[in-house]
């Protein structure tokens, strides 16, 4: 009996190639595929063939110029729109927020441990510089 | 200064900011309650102007060259003045300064290199507490120390936060240095 264990064999990297090779022939390279045979056979051999109703050529040049300046904007604009998005030094969003303020302050019971809760700035402050260490 | 002022001018450690600049911290403590915080930043470089105006007018000589056009020459002499003007009378901070005076309140000035003075007080009865807090700041978190206001009507929440020392932006050695100097201060208070 051939015991089942999930290490790598011989067989099974080749099992995986071929998943994969399928998996991009199938759709992804077959598109480019297409795309490379549009944008380099000349139109008369095409329109020779019979299949004429393509884009202009231009669209060929234009869509990956296109889509290259597309990505370092959403490049730039990321970074933009994070820092847009960063809560400024004075504000209070910085301090505290709506959950700590309505935080209930329960005592706790004996030998319980006790609830989870923000601990407000000044306590922390006091904590780091003001104890001896 | 009073006979009373001590003065102390933290010669041992040195201080920088967050990007690495030296800057100094001055403490006065005028009097049991009345304590002065001055943190001075570089003073304006003359090697930099110069570096930058040279830069300026010999690429708008280069233009010119290319171009033939005498307004570009003028207009690289007004823009240089006028920024250098702008530069330092609005941006440039020299120092800035922190006066807390038991019960009565705290001001904040910032004195720019032109000579101006900027001053804002901040009533004792506004002030709820005096902090240091770290918040994210253009891709690095930062040690700031700031002021945290409260509403007369509701004691217990923090209605604003001002920021302290936003020109030179000292980092924590500094801060904890103000900050538990500030503390003595109003615990007695």
């Amino acid at each position: 009996m051939v015991e089942n264990s999930p290490s790598p064999l011989p067989e099974r990297a080749i099992y995986g190639f071929v998943l994969f090779l399928g998996s991009q022939f199938g759709f992804c390279k077959f598109v480019l595929f297409l795309y490379l045979v549009w944008a380099y056979v000349p139109d008369e051999w095409l329109h020779s063939i019979g299949l004429t109703y393509w884009p202009q050529k231009y669209w060929a040049i234009a869509v990956p110029i296109y889509l290259l300046a597309a990505v370092v904007v959403c490049i730039v604009m990321l970074f933009g729109v994070n820092m847009i998005n960063t809560a400024p030094l004075s504000s209070v969003d910085n301090i505290t927020d709506v959950y700590a303020r309505g935080q209930r302050i329960d005592d706790c019971q004996k030998r319980a441990i006790p609830r989870l809760k923000d601990v407000s700035i000044s306590e922390v402050n006091r904590i780091f510089y003001l104890s001896p260490q | 200064m009073q006979n009373g002022d001590q003065h102390y001018s933290m010669e041992d450690e040195t201080y920088t900011d967050i990007d690495g600049k030296a800057i100094s911290l001055e403490c006065q403590s005028h009097s049991g309650f009345c304590r002065e915080f001055t943190v001075s930043s570089a003073k304006v470089s003359i090697g930099r102007v110069m570096v930058y105006t040279c830069a300026v007018w010999l690429s708008a000589y280069i233009v010119f060259f290319i171009t033939e056009n005498t307004a570009v020459l003028s207009s690289a002499i007004i823009i240089t003045l006028v920024g250098m003007m702008v530069h330092i009378h609005f941006v440039k901070v020299d120092h800035e300064t922190l006066l807390i005076i038991g019960s009565l309140g705290v001001q904040v000035s910032s004195s720019y290199a032109s000579g101006r003075e900027s001053t804002d007080f901040i009533e004792m009865d506004k002030i709820k507490d005096i902090v240091i807090n770290e918040a994210i700041h253009m891709q690095t978190v930062i040690y700031y120390l700031c002021i945290l206001l409260k509403d007369p009507s509701d004691p217990e929440a923090v209605s604003s936060v001002v920021p302290l020392f936003q020109s030179s932006k000292p980092r924590l050695n500094c801060l904890v240095k103000v900050y538990k100097s500030c503390q003595e201060i109003l615990a007695k208070c």
